[in-house]
């Protein structure tokens, strides 16, 4: 029985689509390049919080375990004897780390949150060129005296445009800086803030510097931060311990630039404070300071006890999510003494346990 | 033979086409390129797990893609962010579950908020009301569970029971008003259950689809009972005596229904408990006790004009335990498998399946009813019968009262 020629057709052209099919499905079928790339790089999530590793709950025993380059450098640069300071700041969009593991899209001065430290001298001009590469328009409001025309507020510089703001440095003391494009609200929050360090003529007594930034994150713009941080990344410098010296004297300039008071405290010392760094003299020796919105102080102060201190924000919340960290502070006399002798197995204190595994 | 080759030709090539197309969009997205604007990204708490100084969260990846979990937070008074490890993998696939396991310190009866973060950046939290240690599997938390299926299920269905004798003497206005009472109670726990479904499957993560479960659940017992009754029926026709059988029947149909409706409280009940969701407390477990009494008065009302005893046409003692255990027994399955390895879709589905098999067991009544009545009378809608419905439905609001869940 042969089969109507309608119902030949019917099949040769069934036949002809399935073939068709089969090799567009082995042509386009094929994993484009970046899609297998994306799939293989997934993101390391390790959680480094500062109780890991005590087995108590409790705060471990300070561990290196972010290198040097995995945390914003907590040494601002050096006082410059030139009378004119250049510093140029691109607005870069990054995916920046704002606690281990969770990257978020944000807006940043020289793709850091926060962008670098600025540092002038009393009565130089400060020459600060602002280039746009982001995706809208942004500009730098810096506290301090300057005229009108450089306040970062009017001037837009759209995305690819670039503004160059001058002033005379004036006064000497601890600023922040931050853009003031509207909503200021998400362009701050976004990552564009920084420190800005105005030196007396004079300059201070050279002492170890540390320049730290005291920031939140909103992650899900719920009004309630979930990361607070030294430096942008929550925890950085209890991963990464800032070392010091027994003896040493430390200048810890700090700003807050997130809408709620910050408290920064340190563990185990008491500091002199210098309120905004607008003196030469500190006026209060105390181990806790309330800073609110934009406010900033220079603390001083110096160990003459070796080991780890912690040094925190101390509302609870702000340290549980983030603003905290460590100074350890070794005793290099000691450390000479013990090179030259035979070397002694460096025992924990018992009541670190579970250190050093 | 060609013109049957082209009927399956033609059932194929859809199908082969389908999946050529779904080769080529799946692998290369078929020349689209859609960027979400932001990460869509869905993880849903399917269960808290309190163990001495650690707390454990079942969670399941409801979003379109995988997620990997980066930053766990645990709240108190304010969140702080806490260790945590993720069995078997940070980087969980769609609708694939991870259990978070985080060691903490958390004390009895203090409220508690677990907080996931994704490497993106997105929070999923959790609250719990009250921290209460989970019962582990053992002997000793199997027992309790079982025996909290025995007091709200088995025992009230039981009691409910022993009203028989007190039944059988009533007269006949009296039974119609017995039987619309049960009626009643039914549309009142049909009801009930679908509230209860309704609610479950409003928590339920999208992908399962709560509403449509239920439009599952209500439709396996609405039309399987349906069929199964028919064909009993058709079965029986002839060899035995009609009234009775069927009265015994119908018994078995409302023991079954009520018995999946206590599957499904049982595994809402088990599962609340193992949430911690419920203070464990005396009150509750009195208040399902009354409650449940009404399902016997339920399941015996239609053998209440058969003859107990052996022979022809009666209904044996045997018969009314069977009838108990088959409505109460599965309150102790429900109340384990919630306890020990709650599902809130299988609660959804049952508490489904309980209400469609109610309902349908109400349609049964209805239809004997009018062919017991006297020809032509409108027999159902008599002021015993009209009286006896809303006794029903009252009896069922006033103890659901007892029921402060």
């Amino acid at each position: 029985m042969s089969a109507p020629r309608s119902d030949r057709r019917a099949i040769l052209a069934l036949v002809l689509l399935l073939a068709i099919a089969t090799l567009a499905a082995w042509h386009w079928g094929r994993p484009s390049a970046p899609v297998r790339a994306a799939a293989q790089s997934h993101p390391m999530s390790h959680h480094r919080p500062p109780t890991l590793g005590s087995e108590t709950f409790q705060y471990a025993y300070p561990q290196n375990r972010l290198a040097a380059d995995q945390v914003y450098n907590p040494v601002p640069p050096q006082p410059s004897e030139k009378s004119v300071h250049e510093y140029e700041l691109a607005v870069q969009d990054v995916e920046h780390e704002v606690a281990p593991g969770i990257r978020v899209p944000s807006w940043t001065f020289n793709g850091t949150v926060p962008g670098p430290v600025i540092r002038g001298r009393e009565g130089d001009l400060m020459r600060i060129k602002l280039v746009n590469h982001g995706s809208v328009p942004h500009t730098i409001h810096f506290h301090g005296i300057h005229p009108a025309e450089m306040d970062g507020v009017f001037e837009m510089v759209p995305p690819g445009g670039s503004f160059t703001y001058e002033f005379v440095a004036r006064p000497f003391g601890v600023f922040p800086y931050h853009c003031h494009s509207m909503p200021a609200s998400q362009h701050i929050h976004n990552g564009l803030y920084g420190m800005m360090i105005i030196d007396p003529k004079e300059g201070r007594p050279p002492m170890k510097e540390l320049a730290m930034v005291m920031s939140a994150f909103d992650l899900d713009r719920d009004g309630e931060a979930d990361f607070y941080a030294w430096n942008g990344k929550a925890f950085q410098y209890a991963d990464h311990p800032i070392e010091l010296q027994k003896g040493e004297p430390v200048r810890m300039y700090v700003v807050n630039v997130f809408e709620e008071m910050m408290a920064p405290h340190i563990h185990g010392n008491m500091f002199n404070l210098i309120r905004s760094g607008t003196a030469l003299k500190p006026t209060e020796l105390t181990d806790v300071v309330s800073l609110g919105i934009a406010e900033r102080g220079i603390l001083e102060f110096r160990y003459d006890l070796p080991g780890p201190y912690m040094f925190q924000c101390h509302f609870s919340e702000h340290m549980e999510l983030g603003l905290m960290g460590w100074f350890v502070v070794s005793d290099r006399q000691k450390l000479k003494a013990s090179a030259s002798s035979p070397p002694t197995p460096t025992k924990t204190p018992a009541h670190f346990h579970g250190a050093g595994k | 033979m060609k013109s049957r080759l082209l009927v399956w030709l033609s059932f194929l090539a859809p199908l082969v086409l389908l999946g050529a197309l779904l080769v080529v969009f799946y692998r290369s997205s078929g020349g689209l390129r859609f960027e979400a604007p932001a990460p869509v990204e869905q993880v849903a708490f399917e269960r808290v797990v309190f163990l001495p100084d650690e707390i454990v969260a079942h969670v399941r990846n409801v979003g379109p893609k995988e997620v990997t979990l980066s930053q766990v937070q645990v709240g108190w008074l304010n969140r702080a962010s806490w260790e945590f490890t993720v069995e078997p993998s940070p980087t969980i696939p769609r609708l694939a579950t991870a259990r978070v396991r985080i060691p903490y310190p958390w004390t009895e009866g203090e409220p508690y908020e677990i907080v996931l973060f994704t490497a993106a950046g997105l929070p999923f939290s959790h609250k719990i009301e009250v921290a209460t240690a989970t019962p582990l599997f053992s002997a000793q938390s199997f027992w309790m569970f079982s025996m909290l299926g025995v007091y709200v299920g088995v025992i009230p269905v039981f009691l409910g029971i022993l009203w028989l004798p007190f039944l059988r003497n009533l007269g006949e206005r009296s039974y119609g008003f017995l039987i619309s009472l049960t009626i009643g109670l039914l549309v009142f726990l049909g009801v009930d259950a679908l509230h209860d479904g309704f609610e479950q499957a409003g928590e339920l993560p999208g992908p399962f689809q709560g509403v449509a479960l239920i439009l599952v659940g209500l439709s396996i017992s609405l039309l399987g009972l349906f069929t199964l009754t028919r064909w009993l029926e058709r079965r029986r026709t002839g060899l035995e005596q009609q009234g009775s059988s069927s009265a015994l029947l119908l018994a078995y149909l409302v023991a079954f229904g009520i018995g999946v409706h206590n599957l499904g409280e049982g595994l809402a009940i088990g599962g609340a408990y193992a949430l911690g969701e419920i203070a464990t407390g005396a009150l509750l477990i009195v208040g399902f006790m009354i409650h449940n009494l009404t399902e016997g008065v339920a399941v015996v009302a239609p053998i209440v004009r058969s003859r107990l005893g052996k022979g022809e046409g009666t209904v044996s003692w045997l018969n009314l335990l069977w009838l108990g255990l088959l409505a109460g027994l599965p309150t102790i399955f429900g109340t384990s498998l919630g306890a020990f390895a709650p599902s809130p879709v299988l609660a959804v589905l049952f508490l489904a399946i309980g209400a469609g098999a109610v309902f349908q067991v109400v349609i049964e009544i209805l239809s004997q009813m009018k062919r017991g009545g006297p020809p032509g009378a409108p027999a159902l809608l008599t002021p015993a019968n009209l009286a006896g419905f809303l006794a029903g439905l009252a009896v069922m609001y006033v103890t659901g009262l007892f029921l402060a869940v």
